[in-house]
């Protein structure tokens, strides 16, 4: 297209009408293409021709305004809002009237779950792959944290729930909450440096990611590559209480314990102070009543050993007695007195016991000893 | 031990001395030892627990980018 100028001396000028119209016609040359953003300031009106909104750059945030005839868009029939990642086509253009450089965009496309599930699914296997989600890996959570560090969007819900749960199980629990941004391009760089920040704290035991419920792109920072390494790299136990159940952002594989939400979390990083109290005092009682047990068993054994010492001397005396009784009884039944008691006597002479009547003769005096009493007697024969 | 125990470290040591005066294999003397060192894991671990004092604190936003490295 020719684009006329005047002259004023030899300087050629362009009216702004002819330059616009010069840019755009250079503009409209430029191919037809694909650009992907995320969709913000999204204006549709019924009397409108078109239907205009701004591309966002995924990483950096860098703008591209689109307008797209209102037509085509709703021909689509996309319930495309602000925040929607998408792919345009289009073309460049100038808007005359008012030189403004424009995406002229012929078509849409929601960048699609599909195309972020697969993207996440790829890395899911990389990370698998590395053992970042491996159960070996997996830390115990410390029955008594020092102090709990708490990482959260700025959003009330989820501090509020896990603060207060925190509170009502172990009111003497310290908490460290660090807010963040946890959704947008920016995210996943915010929570890495915050998750760093919060693990380099003194005396923080258990770092908690809490993030309530959102659409799975809200979601999205927490299955980024960055955030899932920090998680898995974070040098205190991780839990994860991002999202509802049935979402499983990646880092709930890397995290140490997964909660389904935050007030889940409470009750896994704090004990319940009453339980463990009841829990110390029944130690105690035990340990008090085990040694009592010993020492009674101890005391019970020495009782026994005593008693059977002062028992001792009078069963050894017994048993002399019995054994002096014994042989007295046999020197009883040796004597001659017994035998006496049968009617024998004893005839004795100065001699000695006279056991042959050729011992004695007739006249000699002999001693008789009976069972009770002697006498003194004459022999008056003696018979062979 | 001259290194201060954890929470759950003295618990466990309770725990391990409750077994062991259970069992009933210790004797007299081992059994006083053992009470004695379980009734000062007792008094620890209550002791940490009435020393906590419950706080919220709030980590500044900016703080990792201001503070020095130590």
């Amino acid at each position: 297209m020719k684009v006329e100028a005047t002259l004023h001396g030899d300087r050629k000028v362009y009216s702004v009408s002819a330059f616009n119209r010069g840019v755009g016609s250079w503009l409209s040359r430029l191919p037809t293409l694909w650009i992907e953003g995320e969709v913000t300031e999204l204006r549709r009106q019924e009397g409108w021709q078109s239907v205009f909104f701004t591309l966002k750059d995924l990483e950096d945030g860098s703008c591209l305004p689109v307008s797209m005839p209102r037509t085509t868009f709703d021909a689509l029939r996309l319930e495309v809002a602000d925040g929607d990642k998408v792919h345009v086509y289009g073309r460049p253009e100038l808007y005359e009237a008012r030189g403004v450089f424009r995406l002229r965009g012929l078509s849409l496309e929601p960048l699609g779950l599909g195309a972020a599930l697969a993207r996440i699914e790829r890395l899911k296997r990389t990370l698998a792959a590395e053992g970042l989600f491996a159960a070996e890996r997996k830390r115990a959570l410390p029955l008594l944290p020092r102090r709990i560090g708490l990482l959260t969007g700025n959003e009330a819900a989820a501090k509020r729930d896990f603060v207060t749960a925190v509170a009502a199980r172990f009111p003497a629990a310290r908490v460290l909450v660090a807010e963040t941004l946890v959704q947008g391009v920016k995210a996943p760089a915010a929570i890495v440096a915050t998750l760093e920040a919060l693990s380099r704290e003194p005396e923080i035991d258990v770092v908690v990611l809490a993030r309530g419920g959102g659409s799975f792109e809200d979601l999205l920072p927490f299955s980024d590559e960055r955030v899932v390494r920090a998680v898995a790299a974070c040098p205190v136990p991780v839990v994860s209480a991002v999202g509802h159940e049935q979402d499983t952002p990646l880092c709930d594989l890397a995290a140490d314990v997964r909660a389904s939400t935050p007030t889940a979390a409470a009750r896994l990083v704090v004990p319940d102070e009453q339980r463990l109290r009841a829990d110390l005092e029944r130690l105690r009682a035990a340990l008090g009543r085990d040694t009592r047990l010993i020492l009674e068993r101890g005391r019970h054994a020495l009782a026994a050993d005593a008693q059977r010492l002062t028992r001792a001397p009078a069963l050894l005396l017994e048993r002399k007695r019995a054994g002096l009784d014994a042989v007295a009884g046999r020197l009883r039944a040796l004597s001659p007195r017994a035998t006496l008691e049968r009617g024998y006597a004893i005839v004795r002479t100065d001699a000695g016991i006279v056991r042959s009547a050729r011992a004695v003769a007739p006249g000699i005096r002999v001693d008789v000893e009976l069972a009770e009493g002697a006498l003194g007697a004459r022999v008056e024969e003696t018979r062979e | 031990m001259s290194q201060e125990l954890t929470f759950e470290q003295a618990r466990a040591e309770l725990e391990r001395i409750v077994s062991e005066l259970e069992s009933g294999r210790a004797d007299l003397e081992e059994a006083v030892r053992l009470w004695e060192r379980g009734e000062e894991l007792y008094r620890l671990c209550v002791g940490k627990l009435d020393a906590a004092e419950g706080k919220i604190e709030e980590l500044n936003r900016r703080a990792e980018a201001v503070r020095p490295q130590p």
